[in-house]
């Protein structure tokens, strides 16, 4: 899995040992030309053209983000009053300025970073909260689960766009604010689904002789719980880097997320908004990058839910 | 069945009763009202700015709970929700912009249901064919691209086909022209501002209708039943439109419901990117200029559409489930 994902080091070590303890068909199938569960996914990733497609665009953006900037001298707070608006290629500006007359091709290389460090950092936090969140409330049952689901069905009813949107704004745009309060709004419907995924898992023999052998309710969750649903968990952080680069685009764009001088695509989209017809760039370019970021996302999630689901049909055979 | 929504509404109320006080707390920890009065030439003291917002029941001198208890008391009593920290009040605004909101929200839902289970029943039945591929690959972008992309884009398309016109075909600002007069001009004058929201709508909702109906007519395709209509001598069309559909349709109509309402105050970046007064705009009005009051009757809308939803899913999910039972 580490080929697939680049950038989750330490969560996908925690599957890799949960998905080699499922006992895969495939695997177990033929004695004699047994292939790791590893080099199974990643064959039936390959196979999938999309997928693949998602990847090689993943890989290139997070490139780009780290080396581009050595493309150009220009920093991206930098403004050069000699050249204000100037359309692509002019004055050393690689993809022209804005209206400040900051180059457009420094901030969008940070832009990028930007919006793709927020998306990874929320997706991995909401996808460990909802994983532990979803589990703990499936392993106890009852009175406690109870307890849980109210808290996540009270945490859906409150607007949370709006709250997020106020202690934005009242913290200037500082990306580690929206980081805390996006992660805080973002885990419930996820960690619901989770938990009724994991309420059949409560059930099953490896779990009941976990309980019955005195282990820790701590331990058995994390040990035999979440690693039992790291498909799914890798799916939905996958997809979640999709959803956050989508909400912190929102956000940005009607000025409660990311602020002067930091810049991100969502800020960058609402700078292009008042010049579309005189300096198209500035909205194109960002606009481009946006939706190659989250479509790359989304590929790769669906490969990735099709290379890992044993039922699945799409990926050819095994 | 009726005891059965009405104890549902009972919970949802008291739910939507605890997020408004709420946010109502947090709208006064982290808004600032005064802030509408520091620029004002001549400059105001202190005392004569907190003189105007006690006159809007905002003053910060004033202990929260005896702001709290003026605010709630006013909407339990008069159904008031109280007034901008420039005065001017919330009730007169919130009730223009549902109507403005609603025009917008209510054609696009509609377009993007009938597009989106069109398209995936066209699919399901063609399922890895260039029609199924051609258009799983375009819904995918399309529920990927960012709203604010997607309504930038429209208005860059209708800013380029107006210049090769040569006039203004599709307007891209405002809920209607200022110089129309007459019912009938209004009403073509809205329609034709109506147009370009609702496309940049419908193309970021549709897709994930189109996804799900195509997945769970898949689930359902090969199922026992539908396979029996087929051998009772129905078409293969026939056996899925009546029996496939009709199973496979009830938890996207439980999305819809659900997102509806969502789209009322969801609508933020289309609204303000459109410049229509609707909720959205509100939304975010009412944050930049520090209006508590106003952002808390945002909040206590958002929560009363989701409730409503929630209560119309229950309904469609009886209405067409025949399985389900509820006494």
């Amino acid at each position: 899995m580490a080929i697939n994902m680049p950038g989750v080091g330490p969560d996908a070590e925690a599957v890799r040992t949960g998905d080699a303890a499922t006992p895969d068909p495939a695997k177990t199938g033929a004695a004699g030309k047994r292939i790791s569960p590893f080099k199974l996914y990643a064959r039936r990733f390959a196979r999938n053209k999309g997928a693949l497609i998602g990847m090689v665009l993943f890989v290139l953006l997070v490139l780009f983000a780290a080396f581009g900037r050595f493309l150009t001298h220009w920093d991206y707070t930098e403004a050069d009053f000699a050249a204000l608006t100037v359309s692509p290629g002019t004055g050393g500006h690689l993809l022209g300025t804005n209206t400040a007359g900051n180059d457009v091709y420094a901030q969008l290389v940070h832009g990028l970073g930007r919006s793709m460090i927020i998306a990874v950092v929320v997706s991995l936090l909401t996808t460990a909260i909802a994983g532990l969140f979803g589990t703990t409330a499936a392993y106890f049952g009852g009175k406690v689960e109870q307890v849980m689901l109210g808290v996540v069905h009270f945490l859906l009813v409150l607007p949370s766009f709006l709250i997020i949107a106020l202690v934005g704004t009242h913290y200037r745009g500082d990306w580690k604010v929206l980081v805390v309060v996006l992660t805080i709004f973002g885990w419930m419907l996820t960690a619901r689904v989770i938990w009724s995924l994991a309420t059949s898992l409560r059930e099953r023999e490896y779990v009941m002789a976990a309980r019955f052998m005195g282990v820790s309710p701590m331990r058995t969750i994390v040990r035999h719980l979440v690693p039992n649903i790291g498909s799914l968990l890798i799916v939905t952080f996958t997809l979640g880097v999709a959803s956050t680069v989508q909400s912190e685009t929102a956000l940005s764009f009607i000025g409660f997320g990311v602020k002067q001088p930091d810049i991100s695509l969502g800020a960058m989209l609402a700078d292009g908004q008042g010049t579309l017809s005189t300096a198209p760039w500035l909205f194109y370019l960002p606009a481009a990058l946006v939706v190659l970021l989250t479509v790359a996302m989304a590929l790769i999630g669906d490969g990735l839910r099709d290379a890992l689901d044993p039922t699945s049909q799409s990926g050819g055979r095994a | 069945m009726l005891r059965y929504i009405a104890r549902k509404a009972v919970g949802w109320f008291l739910m939507i009763v605890v997020a408004t006080n709420l946010t109502y707390f947090l709208a006064n920890a982290f808004l600032k009202p005064a802030s509408n009065y520091t620029a004002l030439r001549p400059p105001r003291t202190p005392a004569e700015i907190n003189h105007s917002l006690s006159l809007y029941n905002l003053n910060p001198n004033k202990p929260i709970m005896d702001r709290w208890w003026d605010w709630i008391t006013g909407i339990v009593a008069h159904w008031d929700w109280g007034q901008s920290p420039t005065g001017g009040s919330v009730n007169g605004q919130v009730s223009y912009r549902i109507i403005v909101s609603g025009e917008l929200v209510i054609a696009s839902t509609i377009l993007s249901v009938v597009i989106g289970i069109g398209l995936g029943v066209y699919t399901a039945s063609r399922q890895y064919k260039a029609g199924d591929r051609v258009w799983q690959g375009i819904s995918v972008i399309s529920f990927n691209t960012p709203s604010a992309v997607a309504s930038l884009g429209v208005v860059a398309l209708a800013i380029a086909l107006n210049q090769r016109l040569g006039s203004t075909l599709l307007p891209v600002a405002g809920a209607q022209s200022p110089d129309s007069s007459g019912f009938l001009d209004v009403l073509g004058s809205r329609a034709v501002h109506a147009i370009l929201p609702t496309i940049s709508l419908t193309f970021i909702s549709y897709a994930s209708y189109h996804l799900l109906q195509r997945s769970l007519l898949l689930d359902n395709i090969n199922s026992d039943y539908v396979r029996t209509a087929r051998s009772k001598g129905l078409t293969r069309k026939q056996a899925i439109y009546r029996h496939g559909l009709r199973t496979s349709i009830i938890p996207v109509a439980t999305q819809v419901a659900f997102a509806m309402p969502a789209l009322f105050t969801g609508a933020v970046i289309t609204e303000t990117v459109f410049a229509w007064h609707g909720m959205g705009e509100y939304f975010t009005k009412t944050i930049s200029t520090n209006d508590v009051h106003g952002v808390v009757a945002v909040a206590a809308f958002g929560a009363l559409m989701t409730a409503v939803g929630a209560i119309l899913s229950d309904l469609v999910i009886v209405a067409l489930d025949p399985r389900i039972r509820v006494s």
